[in-house]
């Protein structure tokens, strides 16, 4: 019968050598160890994620500066790129629909500007470990660097339009209220679902490389389901609980309410876009456990 | 900490697709018709088998072996880039690969900011490429032309400023593909002064080399490959003459040994 001490004293050796078990295993080179729980997993994905921060900020930077390199008004681009197109779509649409430009440009934009950096985040997200084949093959990167540099090189031109949207707005006479601050948790969510998604769509592109175009032609069909150029309100009575699941359409909501109505979104809005980023998250990186070693020898 | 490398029964499975990539088309067709179709044209064959290595530190590890027998591939699965089907791979210590010098440049960026670009591809931080910079730049040689955009560079100074972002750390373990020379005499002079810090600060080196002359001059213990696996290994000058009679001049085999130039392991 042991006493208690030595129960104590035997817990904590146990303990002692969990500890530098895990961290002895954290020092090999990551892809190697091969059979590893799904907590641990994700939490060496984490520890890799945060050892290449670095090269995530240069990625991204350079992706940046080359888009606007040799052009005079340079970064300046990143603003005015998306301000002048609001302002164009804005005034084409009101013409067409005869509504108040400056809410209607509003509403359009606060719909189509989530959109476009989830759409394009995952479209050039599916091709970005089979287009980093040589860095793959040349150094140890690991596999959700790529999807991550692609999302976050999008995510900065997603903020600077929603930037030039609240600027926009501002100087059209659009009223705000403090509720805008809540773009920034609405964003991190979106950023989050988009991630995952884009991590996912690269795997499974680099199994099935008909993938990406396929996906381009399904993300064509679903922004006709996202309530972006029509209001719910359009839609039949009987349709309408589509909306309430559809995490798209969730997340337009989001942004509207905290921009346009100036109010806090509910838990109901919340639900969504909650659920299925959490639900995104355990399939990318439940792929990506399982195929991470193994890509390789795919691309 | 002390450096070490265990490699353990590991296997390494290339899969070679002979004319066409897995596509979704292909799946759905092997999901509906029961009879397994023969498109699949897929050939495998294993880069390197059953492979035992134990290398701790102070050693200086040669790896010597025709061209395809898995020296390069075995350097890489020391980085982690292929994991091995079967066995295990345990590497303990900073890792600094010299087999691709040069990944990731990008020729639009300036020579400046490639060095910060391959840096971070190495695992380096800001801070530290920031403390770095100054000395790579002195290394090459190129201070009236780092802010340059990199596709103006010829392939001499290329390969310098490759060489310099390389091998400017000192490092625990260290991993040699043919990295022996670039650029133009006076460089070359200098990388291999440089090599030769490099290698005797390393607690572990591994050298991948055609060179006999650099591996019994650098190294303690050689390892003889053949089609990916270990047929030798042992003192440096006995591994050398065993790989000569046995294996570079065995009938139908290629080429005998020519004390030939390495190439620089360049990657543009």
């Amino acid at each position: 019968m042991p006493t208690p001490l030595a129960e104590a004293t035997r817990n904590k050796i146990e303990t002692d050598s969990a500890i530098a078990d895990v961290a002895s295993r954290l020092d090999q080179q990551p892809a190697i160890t091969s059979t590893e729980s799904f907590g641990f997993f994700l939490f060496r994905s984490l520890r890799e994620m945060t050892n290449i921060k670095f090269a995530l900020a240069s990625f991204v930077v350079n992706n940046l500066r080359r888009r606007y390199r040799r052009s005079v008004l340079g970064f300046a681009w990143s603003l005015l790129n998306p301000i002048l197109t609001m302002c164009v779509m804005t005034a084409v649409f009101s013409i067409l629909f005869k509504q108040n430009p400056k809410d209607f440009g509003v509403y359009v934009f606060t719909g189509l500007l989530p959109w476009s950096f989830f759409c394009e985040s995952v479209v050039a997200g599916s091709g970005s470990l089979t287009g980093a084949e040589s860095y793959l093959k040349k150094v140890y990167i690991p596999k959700l660097f790529f999807p991550m540099v692609t999302v976050a090189t999008e995510a900065v031109n997603f903020a600077s339009s929603i930037f030039a949207l609240i600027l926009l707005a501002a100087v059209a006479g659009f009223h705000f209220t403090w509720t805008c601050v809540l773009v920034l948790p609405i964003t991190a969510l979106l950023f989050a679902f988009t991630y995952c998604c884009a991590l996912f769509c690269s795997i499974a592109t680099v199994y099935f490389r008909d993938f990406a175009h396929i996906l381009r032609v399904g993300l064509g069909a679903v922004f006709y389901t996202v309530p972006i150029v029509y209001p719910v309100a359009m839609i039949p009575a009987d349709y309408r609980w589509f909306y309430a699941y559809h995490p798209m359409a969730r997340f337009v909501e989001l942004y509207r309410l905290a921009i346009c109505e100036g109010q806090i979104p509910s838990l109901e809005v919340w639900a969504s876009p909650l659920v299925v980023t959490v639900v995104a998250f355990l399939l990318s990186f439940a792929l990506l456990k399982k195929t991470e070693r193994d890509i390789i020898f795919r691309l | 900490m002390d450096a070490l490398i265990e490699i353990k029964n590991a296997t390494l499975r290339f899969r070679i697709y002979r004319n066409r990539t897995p596509a979704l088309k292909e799946a759905v067709i092997r999901v509906l018709s029961p009879k397994k179709t023969a498109s699949e044209e897929v050939i495998e064959f294993n880069a390197l088998q059953n492979l035992n290595l134990s290398i701790k530190g102070g050693d200086r590890l040669g790896i010597i072996g025709l061209n395809g027998a898995g020296k390069s591939t075995l350097l890489k699965m020391i980085v982690g880039i292929y994991p091995p089907q079967h066995g295990s791979v345990h590497v303990k210590g900073k890792v600094t690969p010299l087999i691709e010098l040069g990944t990731g440049f990008d020729h639009e960026l300036s020579g400046r900011e490639n060095i910060y670009l391959n840096g971070a591809l190495l695992g380096r931080s800001f801070k530290q490429m920031r403390s770095l910079e100054e000395a790579i730049i002195d290394f090459s040689g190129l201070e009236d032309k780092i802010d340059m955009p990199i596709k103006y560079y010829s392939s001499g100074m290329l390969g310098r400023l490759a060489f310099s972002i390389g091998t400017i750390m000192e490092p625990e373990i260290l991993l040699v593909d043919e990295v022996f020379s670039t650029g133009d005499a006076q460089f070359v002079e200098k990388a291999r002064n440089r090599m030769d810090h490099l290698i005797s600060k390393s607690s572990i080196v591994v050298i991948v080399s055609h060179s006999m002359d650099h591996i019994v001059h650098f190294c303690n213990k050689v390892v003889v490959l053949n089609k990916g696996a270990v047929v030798a290994e042992g003192d440096p000058e006995e591994m050398v003459e065993y790989y000569r009679q046995n294996i570079a001049n065995v009938g139908a085999a290629p080429a005998p040994y020519k004390p030939a130039s390495p190439q620089p392991a360049l990657t543009t």
